[in-house]
């Protein structure tokens, strides 16, 4: 392996860990309540300004906006769950009966209302925010990178570890999985599948704006920051298996290095269409995915 | 008989009188509409808009409190094009059919541009370019379309004349994959091939919504070109930047970074560059220590006491657009749209930048104003302003070296 195919590996590794952090968040929002949240990238957006602003304007330690940041995120996924999701599925017990088209309208009119909020309330203008270190070349072999993207690649694979362990070992991590499921059975169970649904929400939110912190030194926050990280999203969730953290994990990275080596040998022009050629194909001859299950309904 | 005839006439007379006189202080107090397409909201670059439309706020206010066109205020109807060509066009055709604007002005993006100006020729309606730089625009020939701004052969001869100067001989243009950006990567391959034949040259195209562009700049690192050139607009251009400097490619002792944007001048510029941006040069359309006429101080005054940011580039193209519209109004003495394009044609009008003519010479020349004032100068500080930059050339003299600037490593 030559020394630029060691620097693309790596990365596209470091790549799909930042889109690992988006898609989390979507897969579990589709496992619980099976819809797609078209606001997902307006709450990493937030996100980066979250910290951002709190960082440069208020003068707060970036080792406290970071967090900060992930709590903005939260309250916003817990204000959109309570106000807007909630609505459409309160009174309903089997998913047969929810209309999850109207959550595609109002997540997509929630995307539009922030971004054009962001562009008015706070203006056109990207805004770098602070990095965690300020070394801006590490050299590590023949891979040369920022010392803030390396240590927020480490952040990111402690969150996501903290994350997959959270669902899988803990109290609400089990009860979100018995929810995703089968909502009627944990209702009849005794679970409080409201409450499993803001915790996903919430977390969604708030990991979502901390890739969108940990990413604001490397991507510049403005408006339309959110709307590439989504939409690699909505293709990760769909690759690794709809509801499936695992799979969301597994197809980041693997987009992360498929992109990355196709936009050097193939073309960079074309390298956001490597992830929709993937979706298609996985469609086509494995549609749940990686881990996904089969279903079929009648 | 006839005392009755002449007192009804009288009568009527006063009548029509009555009705007619406010009818015509209404028509003379008619404000002159003029419709505006810029960008307000992403995928376009809001930061460009946001600034024509403060200098075209700057200029209608100058006119109007200088008492209007003929005692006609200028008002402003603008339409949010998002950067996109359809929505250009669509906001075009509103302004014409819906709010009968007398003429068109404010774009500042090539591809919105191209769109909008195939409907102001249609309905033959004058259009005046305020940013858009691609020569596609110039080689239609629409007699409805002026352009008083900067155009892409201009960029081209002036960084093809610094690279030869710099004595490089390999150089990399970064274009974004726009009819501007890959427009003006080829005008500087034109330029380079009779100035510098020697110099090879290639582009690279990146997608100006995408926030990674490592993988494209890794080759780089691996065989390093004497100099870059940007043609990348914020923010994918801040990024860029930033991952060119992280990767140690430029500007570095090896490499040239060169900017062919105008991004210097931009409010937001060194918040988001830092350390990326110095050593930067830089093709500017404005620099303070530019030879300017009173007009162009006078607008530069005003939107510093308006928005509290240094003037720009922009500012004055936009101010020049509406100011040449209004001066067709008065030499036209009229509204009327084929009036109005016999007048810009016929224009010599001083603006903020200087005296303003249209070529009539064919392809890209054709009615643009040749002589858009120029210099390059190098950013040797972070957060320097652009007028405590060096100036290292001007229109008509060389490059001076003396003056340049280069990291140790």
């Amino acid at each position: 392996m030559s020394g630029i195919d060691v620097d693309l590996a790596v990365n596209g590794l470091i790549t799909g860990l930042f889109y690992a952090l988006m898609a989390i968040g979507l897969s579990l929002i589709f496992g619980i309540l099976k819809i797609v949240n078209f606001a997902h990238g307006e709450f990493y957006m937030v996100g980066a300004y979250a910290y951002t602003l709190i960082a440069l304007a208020l003068g707060v330690p970036v080792w406290i906006a970071l967090p900060l940041a992930f709590v903005v995120g939260a309250l916003l996924g817990w204000l959109t769950e309570r106000t807007l999701m909630r609505p459409l599925y309160a009174g309903y017990t089997s998913w047969g009966l929810m209309r999850d088209e109207y959550a595609v309208i109002v997540t997509f009119g929630l995307s539009l209302f922030l971004i054009n909020l962001v562009d008015k309330v706070i203006g056109p203008y990207a805004y770098r925010g602070p990095p965690l270190v300020e070394t801006s070349r590490v050299v590590l072999g023949p891979v040369l990178i920022s010392g803030h993207r390396l240590l927020a690649a480490g952040i990111a694979i402690a969150v996501i570890a903290i994350t997959a362990a959270l669902i899988k070992w803990s109290f609400w991590g089990q009860q979100i999985r018995a929810v995703s499921q089968n909502r009627l059975g944990a209702s009849l169970a005794g679970i409080d599948t409201a409450k499993a649904s803001v915790i996903v929400f919430m977390l969604s939110g708030g990991l979502a704006a901390f890739a969108g912190a940990l990413l604001s030194p490397v991507i510049n926050a403005s408006p339309d920051v959110g709307i590439f990280p989504a939409i690699k999203s909505y293709i990760i969730v769909v690759l690794g298996g709809m509801g499936s953290v695992p799979g969301a994990i597994i197809a980041s990275l693997f987009l992360g290095v498929i992109e990355s080596f196709g936009a050097v040998y193939i073309s960079f022009q074309y390298r956001d269409a490597f992830g929709l050629i993937l979706l298609m194909l996985f469609l086509l001859f494995r549609p749940q995915g990686l881990f996904g299950e089969k279903g079929r309904e009648v | 008989m006839a005392g009755l005839l002449r007192r009804d006439m009288l009568g009527v007379a006063l009548a029509v009188a009555a009705i007619m006189l406010p009818v015509a202080g209404a028509q003379a107090a008619d404000p002159i509409k003029v419709g505006v397409t810029i960008t307000q909201s992403p995928p376009g670059s809001v930061v460009q808009g946001t600034q024509v439309k403060d200098g075209l706020e700057v200029a209608a206010k100058i006119i109007n409190d200088a008492g209007g066109v003929d005692g006609r205020k200028i008002e402003l109807v603008i339409e949010d094009t998002q950067g996109l060509p359809e929505k250009a066009r669509a906001a075009v055709e509103k302004l014409i059919t819906r709010d009968k604007v007398v003429a068109i002005t404010g774009e500042h993006q090539s591809s919105a541009a191209l769109a909008g100006i195939e409907v102001a020729h249609r309905y033959k309606i004058p259009y005046i370019n305020t940013n858009g730089w691609s020569d596609a625009i110039r080689e239609k020939g629409y007699p409805e379309v002026f352009n008083p701004g900067n155009y892409n052969s201009r960029v081209g001869s002036a960084a093809a004349a610094t690279m030869k100067d710099l004595g490089v001989k390999r150089v990399v243009s970064i274009a974004e994959n726009t009819d501007y950006g890959i427009g003006l990567a080829k005008a500087i391959g034109e330029a380079l091939k009779k100035v510098a034949p020697d110099v090879q040259y290639k582009y690279e195209t990146l997608d100006r919504a995408s926030k990674d562009f490592l993988p494209a700049i890794l080759p780089m690192r691996a065989n390093a070109p004497d100099a870059i050139i940007n043609l990348m607009l914020p923010p994918a251009a801040y990024i860029m930047m930033n991952q060119l400097y992280e990767q140690g490619v430029a500007p570095s002792a090896k490499t040239w970074l060169y900017d062919g944007s105008g991004l210097a001048d931009y409010p937001d510029f060194w918040q988001n560059v830092k350390e990326a941006g110095k050593g930067m040069l830089v093709f500017g359309l404005y620099h303070p220590k530019m030879a300017q006429p009173a007009l162009g101080k006078q607008v530069g005054e005003a939107y510093t006491a308006k928005t509290k940011n240094e003037p720009n580039r922009l500012l004055f193209q936009a101010a020049d657009s509406l100011f040449l519209i209004a001066d067709a109004v008065k030499r036209a003495k009229s509204t009327n749209s084929e009036a109005l394009i016999k007048a810009l044609g016929e224009t010599k009008y001083t603006g903020t930048r200087g005296e303003i003519t249209f070529s009539k010479d064919k392809g890209y020349a054709f009615n643009q104003w040749l002589d858009v004032p120029y210099v390059t100068f190098q950013l040797t500080e972070i957060n320097q302003k652009v007028g405590d930059a060096a100036l290292v050339s001007q229109p008509g003299q060389p490059l001076d070296k003396s003056k340049l600037w280069k990291p140790a490593k």
